[in-house]
């Protein structure tokens, strides 16, 4: 009995396909994101990975991602592919701890935006592909520009008409102002870089030069030339706050703000334009915020990694984001997208942040190996000028001596 | 007891013990002797550590940030330290009182002790933003200061009336006394209403109170005017856990000692500076010593502020540790952070040393 029970087993093992199945472990953050990632691996993409052999393990983290990866990473216990943001790539990519884009996704990195490519880039090696991306646009609120009697911002205004119009609205409304401004250079970069001016010099060093001080002095004298208010003065923290309740006529912001403007502002009529040009250089400046997917370089299943990622980026996902809703896929060719061409205010808003990425003096949220020191200095010069702690050229002078013994010079 | 039974008492002795040995060699004494190792090495978690000798040691001498963290930790100790104990000391001698609804008293004192520091950081972010509750006190205080002052002169005004009053018919009142305290209290309120209806003592503010409390670089004598946010935030999340110290000190003390020192014609004021005062010495010198320690380690209400803050206004040792162990988009720098701690570790233990030798004494002294 025994050994026919033992013949009956080896049979049925020997004639049972064999399912090379690798365990490909991805790790992201939680919240919503957890909905997004287990749609896509469960609706969208669960027969071709089924077809390429792989069995995906999904572990989000909830809280600070950065930590838990950079932990993970040197513990030798990430997962195979994870989320990096461009904002703290560069040390993880100089750690030597991430794989570079296999020679296979090529093709992939090829059909994305430049721009989202440059954010990756560490070595002259391209070191993950941008997920999905969001850009700065500027949103009004069209029933306060017609009650103030103003024209409606445009693709074309300039900095000088821009302001213009938000004091227009302000002396006429009185009760509104035009926009609020943060000590936050995540939204002032789109001034700064419209100058022509850049973050870091061929050298590496930042200089704050009189490219950037005109970009400097425009944004933090707003509310002076009575055009806005500080967003902590009317009790916000972003200018998306200040905008949904109707304290400003316009904000600053990514296509997150359509989410936050749908919940607490529901009928609010709004449209979106480019950030305004500098009258010098006639081009605008924008910020690219960007996530990739990257592959650990100790991964024990790096081709299947890799093919998951191609999956991941597939034209079939990233339509499924695009139509979703949830972000803007980074495959340049879906810039022909039909949705793009609604006249819906959240397609409006859509199509110009994607534009965003391929109009003007563009760089991504990065700053080298600096991250958020490097950030926290111009956070802190812009802070002290705006609440007059420091005048315009102290505060440069400040920031700058900072720069200097951060970056060199 | 047989030699058997003997070595069986001293195994499950070893035994009980070594739980406590393991994770004490663990995480004390091997992270101890790893730190220590680190603080002379360049480390980012990835590369192999490098060694520097002190070269750490002498880029926090040179760091303004870690200048500024010392300092801040240093005022911050000091400031909240001496605060909070005397806090904590008088609302345990008001928690001991024989009142009415004592009970009500102290779990009102003490509820803000069992809410997470986390939350109250949260809630403190929007009592301190520009239009926040605090400034619009500070707000109303301005306005109306014409009138609380008035109020204040007539109260005591009105108590002193009733002091001399009392005096001249030979009637024996203190000039605190409770029940007339009442009668002055309630007339006052009454004419304040008054005025208040006049406008009499209020003023119309050109501006409204807009104090930046976090977002700010501005210094208020030895602190930042953000760590003096923290500084509330902090005193009113301790001072409950150490009244509760205190009180059960107070409730130690036995009541004979009172009894015998009335008898000999002590004030209120000298039981309390010659009896009770000793008698919690013990208590004090445990207070004063968490005080200390906890105030140098004080770290998750700056990490809670997150950007609400600059780096310059909000840096103590503690968060200048967790900054260069994971700066924000930059590599670790694991070498420096250890540094950091050491010198934290090492400022703690001199400070808890110094109040030792100087300080509070541990002994009530009799």
């Amino acid at each position: 009995m025994k050994i026919t029970t033992t013949l009956i087993t080896a049979l049925s093992l020997a004639t049972t396909p064999v399912l090379a199945s690798d365990v490909v472990r991805i790790s992201g953050w939680g919240g919503n994101d957890l909905v997004v990632v287990n749609s896509l691996l469960n609706e969208v993409l669960a027969d071709d990975i089924r077809a390429a052999g792989i069995t995906v393990r999904y572990e989000p983290v909830e809280g600070d991602f950065a930590q838990y990866l950079t932990n993970a990473l040197s513990a030798g216990t990430a997962a195979d592919v994870f989320y990096v943001d461009s904002f703290w790539g560069a040390p993880l990519f100089r750690s030597g701890a991430i794989a570079p884009v296999s020679n296979a996704n090529q093709a992939v990195a090829d059909a994305l935006i430049p721009a989202l490519n440059e954010a990756f880039m560490y070595n002259g090696q391209l070191m993950g592909l941008a997920k999905d991306f969001n850009t700065l646009a500027l949103q009004f609120n069209k029933d306060i520009f017609d009650d103030a009697g103003v024209a409606y911002p445009t693709m074309d205004d300039t900095w000088h008409d821009f302001r213009s119009k938000l004091q227009a609205v302000s002396t006429n409304l009185g009760d509104v102002h035009g926009i609020c401004v943060v000590p936050d250079y995540a939204r002032f970069a789109a001034f700064a870089l419209g100058t022509g001016w850049s973050p870091f010099n061929e050298q590496g060093h930042t200089v704050l030069d009189d490219r950037f001080r005109d970009a400097f002095e425009f944004y933090t004298t707003l509310p002076d030339q009575g055009a806005g208010v500080m967003a902590a003065d009317v009790g916000q923290g972003w200018m998306g706050g200040c905008f949904g309740d109707e304290t400003t006529a316009v904000a600053i912001e990514g296509s997150w703000i359509s989410g936050f403007l749908r919940d607490q502002a529901p009928s609010m009529q709004y449209g979106t334009v480019g950030i305004p040009v500098h009258p010098g250089t006639g081009e605008r400046g924008n910020l690219i915020f960007t996530v990739s997917w990257s592959v650990a370089n100790d991964s024990q299943v790096k081709d299947s990694a890799h093919k998951l990622i191609e999956l991941l980026m597939s034209p079939k996902a990233q339509q499924w984001v695009l139509e979703s809703g949830l972000a803007l896929p980074s495959r340049e060719s879906l810039g022909n997208n039909p949705y793009f061409n609604g006249t819906g205010q959240e397609a409006e808003i859509s199509r110009v942040v994607f534009n965003g990425a391929s109009d003007g003096y563009v760089e991504p949220f990065a700053f080298a190996q600096y991250g958020g020191d490097w950030k926290s200095i111009m956070d802190e010069a812009l802070g002290a000028a705006l609440l007059k702690e420091r005048t315009i050229d102290d505060a440069i002078r400040h920031a700058q001596q900072q720069f200097d013994r951060l970056t060199g010079r | 007891m047989n030699q058997s039974m003997l070595r069986q008492e001293r195994t499950a002795g070893l035994m009980f013990a070594l739980p406590f040995c393991v994770s004490l060699f663990v995480f004390f004494v091997y992270a101890l002797v790893r730190t220590v190792l680190f603080s002379f090495q360049t480390y980012d978690l990835f590369s192999t550590p490098e060694w520097v000798g002190v070269a750490n040691y002498i880029a926090l001498l040179t760091d303004p940030l870690f200048a500024l963290a010392l300092k801040h930790s240093l005022a911050f100790a000091v400031v909240v330290t001496t605060l909070q104990t005397g806090l904590a000391l008088l609302l345990a001698l008001a928690a001991n009182q024989k009142i009415k609804g004592r009970g009500a008293f102290r779990t009102i004192f003490y509820f803000p002790s069992i809410l997470s520091s986390a939350a109250m950081t949260l809630i403190f972010l929007w009592l301190f933003q520009r239009q926040g509750l605090i400034n619009q006190g500070l707000g109303w205080l301005s306005a109306h200061g014409g009138l609380i002052v008035t109020g204040g002169l007539l109260f005591f005004a009105l108590q002193t009336l009733q002091f001399l009053w009392k005096r001249r018919k030979y009637t024996w009142m203190r000039w605190g006394d409770p029940f007339n305290g009442l009668v002055s209290f309630a007339v006052t309120v009454v004419v304040m209403v008054i005025m208040a209806g006049y406008g009499i003592g209020v003023r119309a503010l050109e501006q409204p109170v807009a104090i930046t409390w976090l977002n700010t670089r501005e210094v208020w004598g030895p602190l930042p005017r953000t760590i003096w946010a923290i500084v509330a935030m902090n005193i009113f999340t301790t001072v409950p856990t150490l009244m509760l110290l205190y009180l059960a000190g107070l409730q130690s003390i036995p009541e004979s000692l009172y009894e015998a020192a009335r008898i000999e014609g002590a004030s209120r004021w000298q039981q309390l500076r010659h009896v009770t005062w000793p008698r919690l010495m013990p208590v004090s010198f445990t207070v004063v010593t968490l005080g200390i320690i906890g105030t140098l380690q004080m770290f998750d209400q700056v990490a809670l502020l997150g950007d609400a803050a600059p780096l310059e206004s909000k840096v103590t040792l503690a968060y200048f540790t967790y900054h260069n162990a994971f700066p924000p988009g930059g590599s670790p720098r694991i070498g420096m952070a250890s540094a950091a701690a050491l010198v934290l570790a090492t400022l703690t233990l001199i400070l808890v040393l110094i109040q030792r030798a100087v300080g509070v004494s541990e002994t009530t002294n009799d």
